[in-house]
C-alpha cells in the first residue's frame, strides 16, 4: 500500500507542553503535506516557538502523538537525533549558533564529518560550505576561518538556515526567519524556500510576524492563540483582516 | 593610482593592537629572557641553566594542558596539585605491589579523579569552582591518611630499602626525570596535545562547549558525557605529569604538587587564554608555561628571595592577562 501522496508527512495531535506553571503549548494540532509550506502565526508568547521545538526533538511533549510518514514517535524516542534521522531540521529563532567557531563548523554542528575516526575533515567542511552559500545566494562570505560572530546578522543567518536545508532533509521549520533581514536578504530567504519546495519537494513550517510573507508562502496557516492551535486557513481564504482577528481574538 | 589609506594607519591602528595581543605570550617571553640575561648575564644564559629550565618544565607544561582542555570549556580545576599527590602517591604503590608496569595506576588514578570531578559537575551541576575545590581539600586528605604522612622513594639501587622506609628501586625512572629523556617526553606529549586539541572533534568540540554550551544540547549533543570525558582526559594528563613528577622528584610525598593548581592556571592564562572559555592555544600554552619557569629561575638566580618573587610572579599574571584581554569587547566582569 502506497497512499503517500494525500498521506500526510507529518502530524501533530493535541501535543502540550508546560514549563513550571507555564503552559506554553496546551493543545497543538496540525498536519504538513509533502511539498507543502504551512504557516504558523499567532501573538508573542502564544507557543509556537514551543511547538517548534517539540518537533524538532529539543522539547519532550508532556501528552499528545506526533507521526512522522504515518509511524508514532514514542516518548522515549523523541530526541533532536531522531527528528534529524527522520528527516526534520529547525532554524531556530535565536539561530543557535556557536559564536566563537567558523562558519563551517556551525554548518556541519552535530554532525561534523571525521578523518580517520578522529580528526575534523576540514576541506569536506570548507567544500560543502561554499556549495551551500552558493545555493542560497550568499557572495559575501569569504573568510571561512573566522568565528560566525565577526559576520553580520544577514550572514549568520544564512549560515543557519543552510544548516537546514543543506542535509536533503524532509521537512525545514524556520523560527522566524526573516525578523532580523533587510528586505533584500528577506526576498532572498522567501525565494530560496520557494526554490527548495519545488527543486526537492521539501516541506516547510513557517513561524513569522510577517502577514504578508506568510501569504506569499504559505499554503495553509495554522493560527496559535494562548497555546492552542485554535484556527486553520487554506490560502485563498486567507485576507489580512481575518488573520489579525484570528490572532488577537483567537478567531 | 595612489593608495594612501593603508599607509597611513596610526601605529596603534585598532585592527593592529588586535594582531598585536595575539602575539602577547611571545613578546612576553622574549622580554622576559632579555631581561634576566641584562641581570644575570651568562649565570642565566648558560646550557646548564637551560638544561635545568628543561628539566624544570614538564611537569608544569602538562598541568597546564590538563587545564587547558578544562577551561576552554568554561570551566576550572583547581583540584589538579592534589590529583598530582593522589596520582603519584598511587603510581609509587603501583610499582611497589605490580613492579614497573604499576606506575600505570598512577596516571589511571588522576583520570578516576578528573572523572569523578566531571560527574559531579555534569550530573549534579554543581559549579566546577566549587567542586574542585571540594576535591582539593578531599583528594589531599586521602593521600595523608593513606600515606600515615610518610614518603614512598625511589632509588637507583635495589640493596637501599629497610627499615619502615617504603622504596622501590626504579633507576629508569630515575633517569625519566633527567634532562634529555624528560625534553623528548615533553616534546612527544606536545605534539600529540597539538594533534588532539587544534585537529581532533573533541578538541573543536571542547572549544564549541565553551561558546555556546546550549546550542550544543539544542542540535543533540551529549553535553554532560562530554564534559564528564573532558574532565577525565585531563586527569589521565595530570596522572601522566604526576608520574613525571614522581621521577623528579625521586619521591611520592604527602605535600607534592601544593599549590600547582594556580601554576597551571597561570601557565594557561599567560598563554594568552581566557578563562571564560571557547578559546585556547596548545603552543602558546607552552610558552606561558615556559615563562613561568623562566621567571622563577631568573629571579632565583637574580637572588630575589621566594616570597617576592611570588610577588612579582603575581603581577606579571596579571599585567599578561590585562594586555592580552581585549577589554572593548567585555561588558561584564565578574
Ligand atoms: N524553556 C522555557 N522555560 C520556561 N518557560 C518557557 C520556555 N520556553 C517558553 N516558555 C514560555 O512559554 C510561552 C510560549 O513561548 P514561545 O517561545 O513558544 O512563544 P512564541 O509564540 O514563540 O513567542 P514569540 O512570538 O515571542 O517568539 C511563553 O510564556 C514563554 O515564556
Ligand atoms: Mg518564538
Amino acid at each position: 500500500m502506497d497512499g503517500s501522496d494525500t498521506a500526510p508527512l507529518l502530524t501533530v495531535e493535541h501535543v502540550t507542553k508546560s514549563f513550571g506553571g507555564v503552559q506554553a503549548m496546551r493543545d497543538g494540532s496540525f498536519d504538513l503535506k509533502r511539498g507543502e509550506v504551512v504557516a504558523i502565526v499567532g501573538g508573542n508568547g502564544a507557543g509556537k516557538s514551543t511547538l517548534a521545538k517539540i518537533v524538532s526533538g529539543a522539547h519532550v511533549p508532556d501528552s499528545g502523538r506526533i507521526c512522522i510518514k504515518g509511524v508514532e514517535v514514542s516518548r522515549a524516542d523523541h530526541s533532536v537525533s531522531h527528528m534529524q534521522a527522520s528527516g526534520i531540521e529547525v532554524v531556530y529563532q535565536d539561530l543557535a549558533l556557536v559564536p566563537n567557531m567558523t562558519a563551517p563548523y556551525n554548518l556541519f554542528l552535530g554532525r561534523i564529518p571525521r578523518k580517520w575516526g578522529l580528526f575534523v575533515d576540514e576541506k569536506k567542511m570548507r567544500a560543502k560550505t561554499r556549495e551551500v552559500l552558493k545555493q542560497l545566494n550568499v557572495t559575501t562570505v569569504q573568510d571561512l576561518s573566522q568565528p560566525i560572530s565577526s559576520m553580520s546578522g544577514g550572514q549568520q543567518q544564512s549560515i543557519a538556515i543552510g544548516r537546514a536545508i543543506a542535509w536533503g532533509s524532509d521537512i525545514v521549520i524556520l523560527d522566524e526567519p526573516t525578523a532580523a533581514l533587510g528586505p533584500n536578504e528577506t526576498g532572498e530567504v522567501e525565494r530560496l524556500v520557494e526554490d527548495v519546495r519545488d527543486q526537492h519537494g521539501t516541506s516547510f513550517i513557517l513561524i513569522s510576524h510577517n502577514l504578508d510573507q506568510v501569504r506569499r508562502l504559505a499554503d495553509r496557516i495554522i493560527v496559535t492563540h494562548h497555546g492552542v492551535t485554535s484556527r486553520e486557513f487554506k490560502r485563498d481564504e486567507i485576507t489580512s483582516d481575518r488573520l489579525v482577528k484570528a490572532i488577537t481574538l483567537g478567531e | 593610482m595612489s593608495d594612501t589609506t593603508t599607509t597611513t594607519k596610526p601605529f596603534l591602528h585598532p585592527e593592529r593592537v588586535e594582531k598585536l595581543r595575539d602575539y602577547v605570550p611571545f613578546i612576553a617571553i622574549a622580554l622576559v629572557i632579555l631581561m634576566f640575561w641584562a641581570i644575570s648575564g651568562d649565570r642565566f644564559m648558560s646550557v646548564r641553566n637551560w638544561t635545568f629550565i628543561a628539566q624544570q618544565t614538564p611537569v608544569l607544561l602538562l598541568l597546564a594542558f590538563a587545564q587547558l582542555m578544562i577551561v576552554t570549556t568554561g570551566s576550572i580545576d583547581i583540584s589538579i596539585g592534589s590529583s598530582l599527590a593522589f596520582s603519584a602517591f598511587l603510581g609509587a604503590l603501583g610499582m611497589l605491589w605490580f613492579g614497573d608496569v604499576g606506575l600505570i595506576l598512577g596516571v589511571l588514578a588522576g583520570g578516576f579523579v578528573g572523572m569523578v570531578n566531571g560527574c559531579i559537575i555534569s550530573l549534579l551541576k554543581i559549579p566546577s569552582f566549587v567542586t574542585t575545590l571540594a576535591m582539593l581539600i578531599i583528594v589531599r586528605a586521602l593521600v595523608i591518611i593513606m600515606s600515615d604522612g610518610t614518603s614512598i622513594y625511589i632509588t637507583s639501587d635495589s640493596g637501599a630499602s629497610g627499615g619502615n622506609i617504603s622504596s622501590v628501586a626504579a633507576p629508569w625512572l630515575l633517569s625519566m626525570g633527567k634532562f634529555p629523556a624528560i625534553f623528548i617526553l615533553a616534546a612527544i606529549v606536545s605534539l600529540l596535545m597539538w594533534a588532539f586539541y587544534e585537529k581532533t572533534v573533541f578538541g573543536q568540540q571542547l572549544r564549541a562547549v565553551g561558546g555556546n554550551e546550549k546550542v550544543l544540547r539544542l542540535v543533540g549533543i551529549n553535553v554532560t558525557t562530554f564534559k564528564i570525558k573532558v574532565f577525565a582526559a585531563a586527569g589521565l594528563m595530570v596522572g601522566l605529569a604526576a608520574c613525571i613528577n614522581l621521577a623528579r622528584a625521586g619521591a611520592a610525598t604527602p605535600q607534592a604538587g601544593m599549590m600547582m593548581e594556580l601554576d597551571a592556571i597561570a601557565a594557561v592564562a599567560l598563554g594568552g587564554t581566557p578563562l571564560t572559555g571557547g578559546y585556547g592555544s596548545v603552543v602558546k600554552t607552552i610558552i606561558g608555561a615556559l615563562t613561568l619557569t623562566i621567571v622563577r629561575n631568573g629571579l632565583t638566580i637574580a637572588g630575589v628571595p621566594p616570597s617576592w618573587s611570588q610577588v612579582a610572579l603575581g603581577i606579571l599574571l596579571i599585567a599578561a592577562i590585562a594586555i592580552s584581554l581585549n577589554r572593548s569587547k567585555i561588558d561584564v566582569v565578574k
